[in-house]
């Protein structure tokens, strides 16, 4: 690549409150961070910060809940928003309301609705009220491993209208002929999707990845406004360790847990990032 | 033949009759919670306490339409209420400065990573999209002693600042910078205009979609912080409404009317970026 000096000065000057910013506010906290993971009393320690939070069974709780919900909630949500794009990208023409409906709970903020999942996930709420009328013992989503349910099933509902737009669009984006040569060769559709739509979209994937990623931290604020600070322990998350534990916690221990947790969403990160540049490189 | 036909057509419409059920399905499943609160806001105090109470043992049912229609809930939040205004203020006041200084910030940055060429362009990009996916509590600790340090605890700045350097708005601007035509900013370098003027007069007139989205999503997500207030904010009279909303549990009379009006803001500007939001992100 050739470079021109001018551009080069002047690209570090639109770059340069950026910089300064992420620097101040993002990385040297995060550099901080990973040193006083190391150091115990002052002193190199070593992994022994690392092994002590291993040894933790609300810290060992706290990621066993997090890997789960990572797991089974952003898939899901994936695979549902998918699925409703195709489903509406099969109306010839369809009304702007039901796209921005479906927008909407993205922005209701977490606050506002706390109420109304009480009213219909309570022990004594409209949902176990219908579960009785059928037949079908209560569940108890605010005390037992439905917790997790609850919580997934918010964060599909807050979420998918989004991720149905993102999909929405790259499905547009793609060029009919595609579809029709593989129609006219007789490919069923459930194989054009597999083999021909997906590595097609695979940008727009990467992008609704991304912010069902980062959309799945924000669950803390649903968590938070239903279960306060003390959740129970299916839906106790490394947010609600972290965020709990600053002021009566040793800070080299709560550092490696929040490096450990990092970890786990830059592995995450990675590991798409090699899928889309393979899926790139293939077309 | 014509009978034929007709079971085509019969067939036909069953499908699309289906279809079209699904479709106002999912509708309702996306409104109805949002529609719940609004109605629920219209009932009078006294049933809005005994419909939350389940202690009784009996089950809540589904009740859309208040039974006596009452703005009392209003009335109580705007003259009996004084702290829910001044913490509807605290929000304010926290949102509006993070997303004029996210778009600001975004924007320049986004032009750089979108248009120029400079070395180590893509390696800083990487680093960003790294930051992007760190939950904020992975730094929430350090930048706890930091605050401290430099006395920003207890201070609006301490949400502002690092939501005004967030990598995302820089993310989504990249895509809209990058889908303006190349020939057009080459014309304009030959005619001797400066990196400045082509800023100005063809990078923003341009992104104004994807602007409008980022301000959109940035309100939205501001709008409801929750996690830096509980850990930065020892005095609690600086709450924003997100946090007091989720903790409060004083006057559960009002609660629907408080959603609803914790909500209206972010649902004008959600009704006033809408399409922008639809358009630049058929750019991604």
């Amino acid at each position: 690549m050739k470079f021109e000096k001018r551009q080069i000065v002047w690209a570090y000057l639109f770059l340069l409150p950026s910089l300064l910013g992420i620097a101040v506010f993002y990385v040297i906290p995060y550099i901080m961070c990973v040193y006083s993971s190391f150091v115990k009393g002052g002193s190199f320690a070593g992994l022994d910060n690392y092994i002590a939070i291993f040894q933790n069974s609300a810290f060992l709780n706290a990621l066993k809940n997090t890997m789960i919900f990572t797991t089974i909630a952003i898939p899901s949500l994936m695979i549902i928003s998918f699925l409703i794009a195709k489903f509406l990208s099969s109306f010839k023409n369809i009304s702007a309301f039901f796209r921005s409906a479906y927008l909407m709970p993205i922005v209701i903020p977490a606050a506002s609705l706390v109420y109304v999942w009480q009213l219909m996930f309570d022990d004594y709420g409209i949902i176990n009220n219908i579960l009785n009328s059928l037949g079908i013992d209560s569940v108890h989503f605010f005390s037992s491993g439905y917790s997790m349910v609850m919580i997934i099933l918010i964060y599909i509902w807050k979420n998918c209208g989004f991720c149905v737009i993102l999909f929405t669009s790259g499905l547009a984006n793609l060029p009919k002929s595609v579809h029709e040569s593989a129609y006219i060769e007789g490919a069923s559709s459930f194989r054009t999707t597999i083999k021909i739509t997906l590595p097609l979209i695979t940008p727009t994937t990467f992008f609704v990845f991304l912010m069902a990623v980062i959309n799945s931290f924000r669950m803390f604020r649903e968590s938070f406004s239903l279960f306060g600070t003390y959740p129970n322990e299916n839906v106790y998350f490394l947010q609600n360790f972290i965020n709990n534990n600053y002021n009566n916690f040793n800070y080299s221990q709560l550092s490696s847990s929040a490096i450990v947790m990092s970890l786990i969403f830059i592995g995450i990160m990675l590991l798409f990032f090699t899928y889309e540049r393979k899926a790139n490189y293939m077309e | 033949m014509i009978t034929k036909i007709k079971e085509k057509l019969k067939k036909l419409t069953i499908k699309s009759a289906l279809k079209y059920s699904l479709l106002i399905a999912l509708t309702i499943i996306f409104l109805l919670p949002v529609v719940y609160m609004v109605t629920s806001s219209f009932m009078s105090s006294k049933e809005v306490t005994g419909m939350l109470d389940f202690t009784t043992g009996e089950y809540a049912s589904f009740k859309l339409i208040p039974r006596d229609f009452s703005l009392e809930q209003y009335y109580k939040v705007f003259f009996r209420n004084s702290e829910y205004l001044s913490e509807f203020w605290n929000s304010v006041l926290i949102t509006l400065p993070t997303v004029i200084g996210q778009l600001i910030v975004s924007a320049l940055a986004a032009f750089a990573f979108g248009k120029l060429k400079f070395p180590g362009r893509d390696k800083i990009f990487f680093v960003y999209m790294i930051l992007l996916i760190l939950p904020i509590q992975v730094t929430l600790v350090p930048s706890y002693y930091m605050y401290q340090k430099i006395n920003l605890l207890n201070n609006v700045m301490s949400i502002i600042l690092p939501g005004t350097f967030s990598a995302f708005g820089i993310c989504l601007l990249r895509q809209s910078v990058r889908y303006i035509s190349d020939s057009s900013i080459e014309a304009a370098r030959v005619d001797g205009a400066s990196y400045l003027k082509i800023f100005f007069k063809i990078i923003l007139p341009q992104i104004r979609g994807g602007l409008i989205a980022l301000a959109l999503l940035t309100f939205v997500d501001t709008w409801g912080v929750v996690e830096q207030p509980l850990i930065y904010f020892t005095d609690k009279a600086k709450y924003p409404l997100s946090v007091s909303l989720s903790v409060s549990t004083a006057d559960i009379s009002i609660v629907f009317a408080c959603g609803v009006m914790f909500m209206i803001p972010a649902l004008i500007i959600y009704f006033l970026g809408e399409k922008n939001l639809r358009s630049s992100f058929s750019r991604i």
